[in-house]
């Protein structure tokens, strides 16, 4: 080994090239509440779930975890959908998001008063 | 070079081995002239001393099994002390020398057949034996069990006749441990089974627990256990623990209903049980059939699915092209994904091997009938002595008593109570059948099983149960559970029993039970506590609570002025553990029972019991859970288990008005495949059709609350909080709280 001046230059020693490991996407509090999240799921329910209501029960109960499933599968393509239920309900416990839920609850509660308010 | 390797390692010190060897063959052997006879030894009886001595003062001693192993290699068992205690049996005769080698031979037998059980104290020399030894003493129990060996155990029981004989006051120490030594070597041989882990070579069934209770029956040993048993306060109050024990490992896992229903029936059940197989079975060709492929497996079809935003996906395969196309696309959808979340790892109970009673055992129709008979017995003469004493010898914390036992006891009275009950139905059956027999027959009462369902037991019980369900001893628990459930069943069929003073106690009893806020409070959070403790107990609590909840149910029903002593939570400890003295005074007991009653009338009041408030403290969102839990098994459960709960649901849903705790996405996900699924419930079940209304009824109400409020569309995702949970049921705010 090359002793001396040059030696402390450092200019024998491999440069070692580390690579990171992608990071995997995670079903996270984020990406719960971008616009893919559950912000897209109250926006479509709308238009997309169309019910028939009486006699239609079970037909009307696969329509909804359909509409859940496709809306599951963009959001976080890899997980299979009682996992993703699962994942999302723990998700579910967490301080921000039971402050949003409150909050969209109320929304609606708002809204449904208005229309009282309309009605009368 | 791997085998050459494992060839040189000597697992057993070869100067070990030379002299064990030596003294096994010195012991005796078949003679050349007469073939089939053994001949002892002239020094057998000392070899036999010497052998115990290794055992004792090497194996046992430095904590190592070199000997036992030693002992297995050299076939001592099935070669020499087999034949020596057939030889002793068959010869009938009673020199005093025959006898003390017998006796020698059981005391060597009884160490190499103690149970070898995986502990967390093992040393290297215990894992290298351990499978060896477990193979070896299933060896040992066929030997004992063959039928060529005439009456091995009716030889062992000879060698303790004399002891048994003496009365209690003049029986020496030696005569004692006789009778241990004969008892625990009856122990060993009804828990020692072929290990799952390891191949066994020969018939298992030789080795099953069909065949010992075949040869139990055969050889006296149960007329042994039930003199003992009736006997047991006077003369045999110290091997009460080890008949606890025998009996635990004969029954433990059998299915009591399939055991008291009679030949006849048996066969009704079982064409009926290989009917209803074949019927499932049929059932899940045709539903393969649907979905299977009509054409060849290369005609490759494929769907696009089209999505928002122009996304489309793509699903192959002719079956998503039937009627039901929706479903069974999004069904093959999520089938293709490839990653699964990682499943938490259940640690596993290392010393449950033995003492695990959620595996199902199967008898035959032989062994079937000989314990029902032993069963019936022992329920008529020796249940109460040895139940009463037993739970005694465990409160007291007698030497003899190690932790197992109490959860041993606690299964034995629930196993035991439920044989009685099927006992009774039974023979109201037949009384049925022919009436006119049955008009001299005096309707029995509950006497026969009273030792159990007395105050004492019920304390003692209310106590482990609080016990274990604090420290987490779930198995423990578990037996618990299950013996509670099978008393609160006991009583009510006591309250319908024709006899008045039957009824009358019954009253009395569910009054006590019913009276301790603190007992409605327990049931209530272990079920709430339910967290993955696996299957069997999952069963137990669910039974419970719904047992429970019933009874109280119809007791609050015809007692309208039900009180209920309800305890202010106070920080005061618990006494856990009552004085361990042995000859603790009965008055005494009293005495600081009563104390202890005082005490806690201080921090308590009586108040009115209402039913409606504590059945919707049940209704919330952790028992909804376990429940669900416990539904997500129903391709397995039986009837009467899915009845369960479906009762439970729709206490929640319909009578609570508490629907809202089961919107939830993998609920409804849940529910919907078990009447829609691929591998839906099977149509022809009578609960099917409970099931299919209640799940429709749920279905329509949550239709219609989504149209109502649209933000149940997120909250569908999650567990309810509470603060939101009575606006989303009732579509307003909860004005005042209620004063009831």
């Amino acid at each position: 080994a090359p002793t001396g001046p040059t030696a402390s230059l450092g200019l024998d020693e491999e440069v070692k090239v580390s690579r990171k490991r992608q990071p995997v996407a995670k079903l996270d509090e984020a990406r719960l509440l971008s616009s893919d999240g559950i912000p897209k799921l109250s926006r479509t329910a709308r238009s997309k779930l169309k019910f028939k209501g009486k006699g239609h029960e079970f037909s009307d109960a696969s329509r909804l975890l359909g509409f859940y499933q496709l809306w599951l599968d963009d959001l976080f393509p890899r997980v299979k959908f009682s996992d993703g239920l699962s994942m999302i309900e723990k998700l579910g416990h967490s301080k921000r998001i039971q402050i949003k839920r409150r909050e969209w609850i109320s929304k609606g509660r708002a809204g449904a008063h208005l229309e009282d308010n309309y009605n009368q | 070079e791997a085998a050459l390797l494992g060839q040189n390692v000597q697992v057993v010190d070869p100067e070990v081995r030379a002299h064990v060897y030596i003294l096994v063959t010195a012991l005796g052997g078949f003679n050349g002239e007469d073939a089939g006879r053994y001949v002892l030894g002239d020094d057998a009886l000392a070899c036999l001393r010497d052998i115990k001595k290794w055992l004792k003062l090497y194996d046992e001693k430095s904590n190592r099994m070199d000997v036992a192993r030693c002992l297995g290699e050299a076939n001592l068992v099935n070669g020499d002390l087999l034949p020596i205690l057939s030889l002793w049996w068959e010869s009938g005769q009673n020199s005093k020398h025959m006898s003390r080698i017998s006796l020698a031979c059981l005391e060597i037998l009884v160490p190499l057949t103690w149970p070898v059980e995986v502990h967390s104290q093992m040393t290297v020399n215990h894992h290298r034996h351990t499978p060896y030894l477990q193979q070896a003493q299933v060896l040992y129990k066929r030997g004992i069990l063959s039928k060529n060996m005439l009456g091995i155990l009716r030889a062992v029981i000879k060698i303790g006749l004399p002891s048994m004989a003496i009365p209690k006051s003049e029986r020496t120490a030696r005569d004692e441990g006789i009778l241990k030594l004969m008892l625990y070597l009856f122990r060993n041989i009804a828990i020692i089974s072929p290990s799952t882990r390891l191949a066994v070579e020969g018939d298992e069934e030789e080795t099953s627990r069909s065949a010992t209770i075949n040869a139990f029956h055969e050889q006296d040993v149960f007329a042994l256990l039930l003199t003992m048993c009736s006997n047991i306060g006077d003369d045999f109050n110290l091997v009460d623990i080890i008949i606890l024990e025998i009996l635990f490992h004969l029954v433990k896992g059998v299915d009591v209903e399939k055991l008291f229903i009679d030949d006849g029936q048996r066969n009704v059940k079982r064409v009926d049980e290989l009917g209803s197989l074949l019927q499932k079975e049929s059932g899940l060709k045709r539903e393969y059939a649907k979905n299977a492929p009509t054409r060849h497996g290369r005609f490759g079809t494929m769907v696009w699915v089209k999505r928002d935003d122009q996304k489309v996906s793509t699903v192959s395969g002719q079956d998503i092209l039937k009627d039901d196309h929706w479903q069974a696309t999004l069904l093959k959808m999520d089938q293709s994904k490839k990653w699964s979340k990682p499943q938490p790892q259940r640690r596993q109970d290392v010393e449950s091997s033995n003492n695990d009673f959620n595996l199902p055992t199967h008898l035959t129709s032989l062994a079937a009938e000989n314990l029902r008979t032993f069963v019936e017995e022992l329920l008529d003469s020796g249940f109460n002595p040895l139940f009463i004493h037993v739970r005694k010898a465990i409160e007291r914390e007698a030497d003899r008593v190690v932790d197992a036992n109490s959860r041993q006891f606690f299964y034995l009275v629930a196993w035991f109570l439920e044989a009685e009950r099927s006992r009774r139905s039974r023979r109201k059956q037949q009384r049925d059948r022919n009436p006119r027999a049955s008009k001299d027959i005096e309707p029995d009462s509950f006497a026969l099983v009273a030792g159990v369902l007395n105050q004492e037991t019920f304390i003692f019980l209310n106590r482990a149960m609080q016990y274990s369900f604090d420290n987490k001893d779930w198995q423990d628990l578990n037996a618990i559970m299950r013996c509670f459930t099978q008393i609160l069943l006991t009583i009510q069929e006591m309250a319908q029993s024709p006899l008045e003073e039957d009824r009358e106690i019954a009253e009395n009893i569910q009054n006590r039970i019913f009276y301790e806020e603190t007992t409605h409070d327990r049931v209530l959070s272990i079920l709430r506590g339910y967290k993955d403790q696996g299957f069997g107990y999952l069963d137990a609590c669910t039974e419970l609570s719904h047992v429970f909840l019933r009874m109280l149910e119809r007791y609050s029903k015809q007692n309208l002025d039900m009180q209920v002593r309800s305890r202010r939570r106070s920080k005061r400890q618990k006494p856990a553990e009552r004085s361990t003295d042995d000859n603790e005074n009965d008055n005494e007991d009293h005495d600081s029972e009563a104390e202890e009653l005082l005490e806690v009338a201080r921090v308590t009041k009586e108040r009115k019991f209402d039913f409606n408030r504590f059945s919707a403290r049940f209704c919330n969102q952790k028992s909804v859970d376990t429940f669900v839990a416990f539904t997500s098994f129903y391709r397995e459960l039986s009837e009467e288990q899915l009845k369960r709960a479906h009762r439970f649901f729709y206490r929640v849903a319909f009578k609570q008005e508490m629907s809202v705790l089961l919107f939830r996405m993998d609920i409804i996900y849940l529910f919907h495949g078990m009447i829609k699924g691929p591998s839906a419930l099977h149509s022809s079940k009578s609960i099917f059709n409970d099931w299919e209304e209640f799940v429709r009824q749920l279905i329509r109400r949550l239709i219609k609350k989504i149209e109502q409020h649209p933000a149940l569309i997120t909250e569908l995702l999650f567990s309810k909080i509470n603060s939101t949970l009575f606006y989303l049921e009732y579509g307003y705010e909860k004005q005042t709280t209620s004063s009831t």
